[in-house]
Protein backbone atom coordinates (compact mmCIF):
# COMPACT_ATOMS: atom_id res chain seq x y z
CA UNK A 1 0.00 0.00 0.00
CA UNK A 2 1.32 3.44 -0.88
CA UNK A 3 0.94 6.19 1.68
CA UNK A 4 1.40 9.86 0.86
CA UNK A 5 3.63 11.42 3.48
CA UNK A 6 4.10 14.97 2.32
CA UNK A 7 6.38 16.55 4.90
CA UNK A 8 9.91 17.82 5.38
CA UNK A 9 12.58 15.16 5.84
CA UNK A 10 13.69 17.15 8.88
CA UNK A 11 10.20 17.27 10.37
CA UNK A 12 11.39 15.48 13.54
CA UNK A 13 14.03 18.19 14.07
CA UNK A 14 11.76 21.05 13.01
CA UNK A 15 9.09 19.98 15.49
CA UNK A 16 11.52 20.17 18.41
CA UNK A 17 12.87 23.49 17.08
CA UNK A 18 9.33 24.85 17.17
CA UNK A 19 8.92 23.70 20.80
CA UNK A 20 12.20 25.46 21.68
CA UNK A 21 10.95 28.56 19.94
CA UNK A 22 7.76 28.58 21.98
CA UNK A 23 9.80 28.47 25.18
CA UNK A 24 11.97 31.34 23.97
CA UNK A 25 8.82 33.35 23.16
CA UNK A 26 7.34 32.68 26.60
CA UNK A 27 10.40 34.35 28.10
CA UNK A 28 10.65 37.09 25.45
CA UNK A 29 14.20 36.06 24.57
CA UNK A 30 15.63 36.84 21.13
CA UNK A 31 17.63 33.83 19.92
CA UNK A 32 20.52 33.97 17.49
CA UNK A 33 22.14 30.97 15.83
CA UNK A 34 25.77 32.03 15.23
CA UNK A 35 27.56 30.02 12.57
CA UNK A 36 30.93 30.07 10.82
CA UNK A 37 33.84 27.90 9.73
CA UNK A 38 36.27 26.82 12.48
CA UNK A 39 38.62 29.63 13.47
CA UNK A 40 36.61 32.47 11.94
CA UNK A 41 36.43 34.14 15.34
CA UNK A 42 32.97 33.38 16.75
CA UNK A 43 34.04 33.20 20.38
CA UNK A 44 36.19 36.33 20.14
CA UNK A 45 33.32 38.18 18.47
CA UNK A 46 31.04 37.12 21.33
CA UNK A 47 33.50 38.21 24.01
CA UNK A 48 33.92 41.62 22.35
CA UNK A 49 30.20 42.02 21.73
CA UNK A 50 29.31 41.20 25.34
CA UNK A 51 31.91 43.69 26.59
CA UNK A 52 30.78 46.38 24.10
CA UNK A 53 27.17 46.02 25.28
CA UNK A 54 28.35 46.35 28.86
CA UNK A 55 25.12 45.03 30.35
CA UNK A 56 22.79 47.00 28.03
CA UNK A 57 21.44 43.61 26.92
CA UNK A 58 21.29 40.61 29.21
CA UNK A 59 23.00 37.95 27.13
CA UNK A 60 23.29 34.22 27.61
CA UNK A 61 25.35 31.83 25.50
CA UNK A 62 25.12 28.18 24.50
CA UNK A 63 28.48 26.95 23.23
CA UNK A 64 28.45 24.09 20.72
CA UNK A 65 31.70 22.23 20.18
CA UNK A 66 32.62 18.71 19.20
CA UNK A 67 34.74 18.48 22.36
CA UNK A 68 36.22 20.62 25.10
CA UNK A 69 35.11 23.55 27.25
CA UNK A 70 37.66 26.22 26.24
CA UNK A 71 35.05 28.41 24.56
CA UNK A 72 32.61 28.21 27.46
CA UNK A 73 35.40 29.19 29.87
CA UNK A 74 36.26 32.21 27.72
CA UNK A 75 32.62 33.34 27.60
CA UNK A 76 32.27 32.70 31.32
CA UNK A 77 35.11 35.18 31.83
CA UNK A 78 32.83 37.95 30.55
CA UNK A 79 30.38 37.25 33.38
CA UNK A 80 27.40 36.06 31.34
CA UNK A 81 25.71 32.68 31.85
CA UNK A 82 27.03 30.01 29.49
CA UNK A 83 26.21 26.36 28.87
CA UNK A 84 28.53 24.06 26.95
CA UNK A 85 27.28 21.36 24.59
CA UNK A 86 29.77 18.76 23.39
CA UNK A 87 28.34 17.06 20.34
CA UNK A 88 30.80 14.17 20.60
CA UNK A 89 31.48 14.16 16.88
CA UNK A 90 28.37 15.65 15.30
CA UNK A 91 29.27 18.51 12.96
CA UNK A 92 26.34 20.75 13.94
CA UNK A 93 23.86 21.46 16.72
CA UNK A 94 20.33 20.19 16.28
CA UNK A 95 17.09 21.18 17.98
CA UNK A 96 17.15 18.25 20.41
CA UNK A 97 20.62 19.10 21.72
CA UNK A 98 19.37 22.62 22.51
CA UNK A 99 16.17 21.30 24.08
CA UNK A 100 18.21 19.07 26.42
CA UNK A 101 20.27 21.94 27.86
CA UNK A 102 17.44 24.50 28.14
CA UNK A 103 16.79 23.64 31.82
CA UNK A 104 20.31 24.94 32.49
CA UNK A 105 19.76 28.23 30.65
CA UNK A 106 18.26 31.02 32.82
CA UNK A 107 15.83 32.17 30.11
CA UNK A 108 13.88 34.35 32.56
CA UNK A 109 16.94 36.54 33.10
CA UNK A 110 17.89 37.04 29.43
CA UNK A 111 17.15 39.46 26.59
CA UNK A 112 19.23 37.61 24.02
CA UNK A 113 20.43 34.01 23.81
CA UNK A 114 23.29 33.41 21.40
CA UNK A 115 23.84 29.83 20.29
CA UNK A 116 27.39 29.43 19.02
CA UNK A 117 27.18 26.53 16.61
CA UNK A 118 29.91 24.01 15.82
CA UNK A 119 32.51 25.52 13.48
CA UNK A 120 31.38 24.37 10.04
CA UNK A 121 30.23 26.31 6.98
CA UNK A 122 27.99 23.52 5.66
CA UNK A 123 25.86 21.45 8.04
CA UNK A 124 24.62 23.95 10.66
CA UNK A 125 22.70 25.86 7.96
CA UNK A 126 20.39 22.88 7.51
CA UNK A 127 19.23 22.38 11.11
CA UNK A 128 16.84 24.79 12.80
CA UNK A 129 17.31 24.97 16.56
CA UNK A 130 14.44 27.37 17.31
CA UNK A 131 16.31 30.57 16.53
CA UNK A 132 14.84 33.91 15.43
CA UNK A 133 17.74 34.58 13.11
CA UNK A 134 20.88 33.04 11.76
CA UNK A 135 24.01 35.17 11.89
CA UNK A 136 27.10 34.00 10.04
CA UNK A 137 30.66 35.07 10.49
CA UNK A 138 33.17 34.90 7.65
CA UNK A 139 36.78 35.88 8.25
CA UNK A 140 38.38 37.55 5.25
CA UNK A 141 41.33 35.14 5.55
CA UNK A 142 39.02 32.37 4.34
CA UNK A 143 39.01 33.88 0.83
CA UNK A 144 36.49 35.52 -1.46
CA UNK A 145 35.32 32.26 -3.06
CA UNK A 146 33.34 31.16 -0.01
CA UNK A 147 29.84 32.51 -0.84
CA UNK A 148 29.70 30.52 -4.07
CA UNK A 149 31.27 27.42 -2.52
CA UNK A 150 28.90 27.33 0.46
CA UNK A 151 25.79 29.07 -0.90
CA UNK A 152 23.26 27.62 1.55
CA UNK A 153 24.85 29.25 4.60
CA UNK A 154 24.79 32.66 2.90
CA UNK A 155 21.23 32.18 1.74
CA UNK A 156 19.94 31.16 5.16
CA UNK A 157 21.64 33.90 7.18
CA UNK A 158 20.03 37.25 8.00
CA UNK A 159 23.39 38.79 8.85
CA UNK A 160 26.94 38.28 7.60
CA UNK A 161 29.75 39.63 9.75
CA UNK A 162 33.10 39.91 7.96
CA UNK A 163 35.85 39.46 10.54
CA UNK A 164 39.62 40.07 10.62
CA UNK A 165 39.42 43.17 8.42
CA UNK A 166 42.59 44.44 10.14
CA UNK A 167 44.43 41.90 7.94
CA UNK A 168 43.01 43.13 4.62
CA UNK A 169 46.16 45.02 3.55
CA UNK A 170 48.19 41.80 3.81
CA UNK A 171 45.78 39.61 1.88
CA UNK A 172 44.85 39.25 -1.77
CA UNK A 173 41.23 38.74 -0.82
CA UNK A 174 38.60 40.74 -2.76
CA UNK A 175 36.14 41.84 -0.08
CA UNK A 176 33.89 43.51 -2.68
CA UNK A 177 33.42 40.13 -4.34
CA UNK A 178 32.42 38.58 -1.00
CA UNK A 179 29.82 41.33 -0.51
CA UNK A 180 28.55 41.14 -4.09
CA UNK A 181 28.23 37.33 -4.20
CA UNK A 182 26.61 37.19 -0.76
CA UNK A 183 24.06 39.82 -1.82
CA UNK A 184 23.41 37.97 -5.08
CA UNK A 185 22.62 34.81 -3.13
CA UNK A 186 20.65 36.70 -0.49
CA UNK A 187 19.65 40.30 -1.38
CA UNK A 188 18.40 41.03 2.14
CA UNK A 189 21.53 39.91 4.01
CA UNK A 190 22.82 42.61 6.39
CA UNK A 191 26.62 42.99 6.31
CA UNK A 192 28.97 44.20 9.05
CA UNK A 193 32.75 44.48 8.90
CA UNK A 194 34.66 43.98 12.12
CA UNK A 195 38.01 43.14 13.61
CA UNK A 196 37.88 40.94 16.68
CA UNK A 197 41.50 41.88 17.32
CA UNK A 198 41.34 45.68 17.18
CA UNK A 199 37.65 46.01 18.04
CA UNK A 200 36.92 48.00 14.87
CA UNK A 201 33.26 47.76 13.84
CA UNK A 202 32.18 45.84 16.95
CA UNK A 203 30.18 48.75 18.37
CA UNK A 204 28.15 49.15 15.13
CA UNK A 205 27.22 45.46 15.21
CA UNK A 206 26.49 45.57 18.96
CA UNK A 207 24.27 48.63 18.53
CA UNK A 208 22.39 46.95 15.71
CA UNK A 209 21.86 43.90 17.90
CA UNK A 210 20.61 46.13 20.68
CA UNK A 211 18.03 47.61 18.31
CA UNK A 212 16.57 44.23 17.31
CA UNK A 213 12.98 43.62 18.32
CA UNK A 214 11.38 40.29 19.04
CA UNK A 215 9.38 38.98 16.08
CA UNK B 1 28.66 15.07 6.32
CA UNK B 2 25.26 15.92 7.82
CA UNK B 3 23.38 13.47 5.59
CA UNK B 4 23.57 10.85 8.36
CA UNK B 5 21.70 13.17 10.77
CA UNK B 6 19.16 13.92 8.07
CA UNK B 7 18.55 10.22 7.48
CA UNK B 8 18.13 9.60 11.22
CA UNK B 9 15.53 12.38 11.33
CA UNK B 10 13.83 10.80 8.30
CA UNK B 11 13.70 7.36 9.97
CA UNK B 12 12.25 8.93 13.15
CA UNK B 13 9.53 10.68 11.18
CA UNK B 14 8.62 7.54 9.19
CA UNK B 15 8.66 5.25 12.24
CA UNK B 16 6.41 7.66 14.18
CA UNK B 17 3.98 7.70 11.27
CA UNK B 18 3.96 3.89 11.05
CA UNK B 19 3.32 3.49 14.77
CA UNK B 20 0.45 6.00 14.66
CA UNK B 21 -1.19 4.28 11.72
CA UNK B 22 -0.36 0.70 12.72
CA UNK B 23 1.86 -0.21 9.74
CA UNK B 24 4.30 -3.06 10.34
CA UNK B 25 7.04 -2.37 7.83
CA UNK B 26 8.19 0.04 5.14
CA UNK B 27 8.86 -1.37 1.67
CA UNK B 28 10.03 1.82 -0.02
CA UNK B 29 10.44 5.52 0.60
CA UNK B 30 10.38 8.29 -1.99
CA UNK B 31 12.15 11.58 -1.25
CA UNK B 32 12.33 14.83 -3.19
CA UNK B 33 15.73 16.52 -2.95
CA UNK B 34 16.51 19.91 -4.48
CA UNK B 35 19.91 20.45 -6.05
CA UNK B 36 20.43 23.60 -3.97
CA UNK B 37 19.45 21.93 -0.69
CA UNK B 38 23.06 21.26 0.28
CA UNK B 39 22.45 17.51 0.32
CA UNK B 40 24.44 14.96 -1.65
CA UNK B 41 22.06 12.25 -2.93
CA UNK B 42 24.77 9.55 -2.86
CA UNK B 43 25.53 10.36 0.77
CA UNK B 44 21.81 10.12 1.65
CA UNK B 45 21.61 6.69 0.01
CA UNK B 46 24.76 5.53 1.78
CA UNK B 47 23.53 6.76 5.17
CA UNK B 48 20.08 5.22 4.65
CA UNK B 49 21.54 1.79 3.87
CA UNK B 50 23.67 2.02 7.02
CA UNK B 51 20.96 3.34 9.35
CA UNK B 52 17.91 1.34 8.30
CA UNK B 53 18.87 -1.89 10.12
CA UNK B 54 16.70 -2.73 13.12
CA UNK B 55 14.08 -0.18 12.06
CA UNK B 56 10.72 -0.61 10.36
CA UNK B 57 12.53 0.40 7.16
CA UNK B 58 14.99 -2.51 7.40
CA UNK B 59 14.05 -3.85 3.96
CA UNK B 60 13.06 -0.54 2.42
CA UNK B 61 14.23 0.69 -0.92
CA UNK B 62 15.09 4.40 -1.13
CA UNK B 63 13.98 6.32 -4.22
CA UNK B 64 15.26 9.86 -4.77
CA UNK B 65 13.62 12.40 -7.07
CA UNK B 66 16.21 15.10 -7.76
CA UNK B 67 14.79 18.58 -8.43
CA UNK B 68 16.89 21.03 -10.47
CA UNK B 69 17.24 24.61 -9.31
CA UNK B 70 14.59 26.64 -11.10
CA UNK B 71 13.02 30.06 -11.12
CA UNK B 72 11.23 32.76 -13.02
CA UNK B 73 13.15 35.65 -14.58
CA UNK B 74 11.60 39.05 -13.88
CA UNK B 75 13.31 40.55 -16.95
CA UNK B 76 12.78 38.09 -19.82
CA UNK B 77 9.66 36.64 -18.14
CA UNK B 78 10.72 33.02 -18.74
CA UNK B 79 10.93 30.03 -16.43
CA UNK B 80 14.41 28.55 -16.22
CA UNK B 81 16.13 25.46 -14.78
CA UNK B 82 19.79 24.79 -14.07
CA UNK B 83 21.65 21.76 -12.73
CA UNK B 84 23.64 23.86 -10.27
CA UNK B 85 23.66 24.44 -6.53
CA UNK B 86 23.16 28.20 -6.95
CA UNK B 87 22.26 30.73 -9.63
CA UNK B 88 23.39 34.38 -9.78
CA UNK B 89 21.96 35.36 -13.16
CA UNK B 90 19.10 34.24 -15.37
CA UNK B 91 20.68 31.59 -17.66
CA UNK B 92 18.53 32.84 -20.54
CA UNK B 93 19.10 36.61 -20.50
CA UNK B 94 21.68 37.24 -17.79
CA UNK B 95 19.45 39.41 -15.60
CA UNK B 96 20.03 39.29 -11.85
CA UNK B 97 16.37 39.91 -11.11
CA UNK B 98 14.66 36.55 -10.70
CA UNK B 99 12.62 34.54 -8.25
CA UNK B 100 13.73 31.06 -7.17
CA UNK B 101 10.82 28.65 -7.31
CA UNK B 102 12.38 25.26 -6.69
CA UNK B 103 15.61 23.49 -5.86
CA UNK B 104 15.64 23.70 -2.04
CA UNK B 105 13.35 20.71 -1.43
CA UNK B 106 14.10 18.22 1.33
CA UNK B 107 10.77 16.45 1.36
CA UNK B 108 9.30 13.05 2.00
CA UNK B 109 6.83 12.30 -0.81
CA UNK B 110 5.44 8.86 -0.02
CA UNK B 111 6.21 5.46 1.38
CA UNK B 112 5.02 1.94 0.61
CA UNK B 113 4.00 0.10 3.76
CA UNK B 114 2.57 -3.18 5.02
Amino acid sequence: MKVKVVTRILEANDRIAEENRKRFREHNVLVINLMSAPGAGKTTLLEKTIRALDGALKIGVIEGDIAGTDDAERISGTGVPVVQINTGGACHLDANMISEVLPDVPLGELDVLIIENVGNLVCPAEFKVGEDMKVMLLSVTEGHDKPLKYPLMFRESSVMILNKIDLLDRLDVDIDKIRKDALSLNPSIKIFEVSGKTGEGISAWAEWLRGQKLP
Amino acid sequence: MHEASIVLSLLDTLSDRCRQEGYRSIESVRLRIGMASGILPEAVTFAFEAAKHDTLAENAELVLDIVPLGGFCNSCRNDFEVSETYVLNCPLCGSDSFTIRKGYELDIVEMEVN
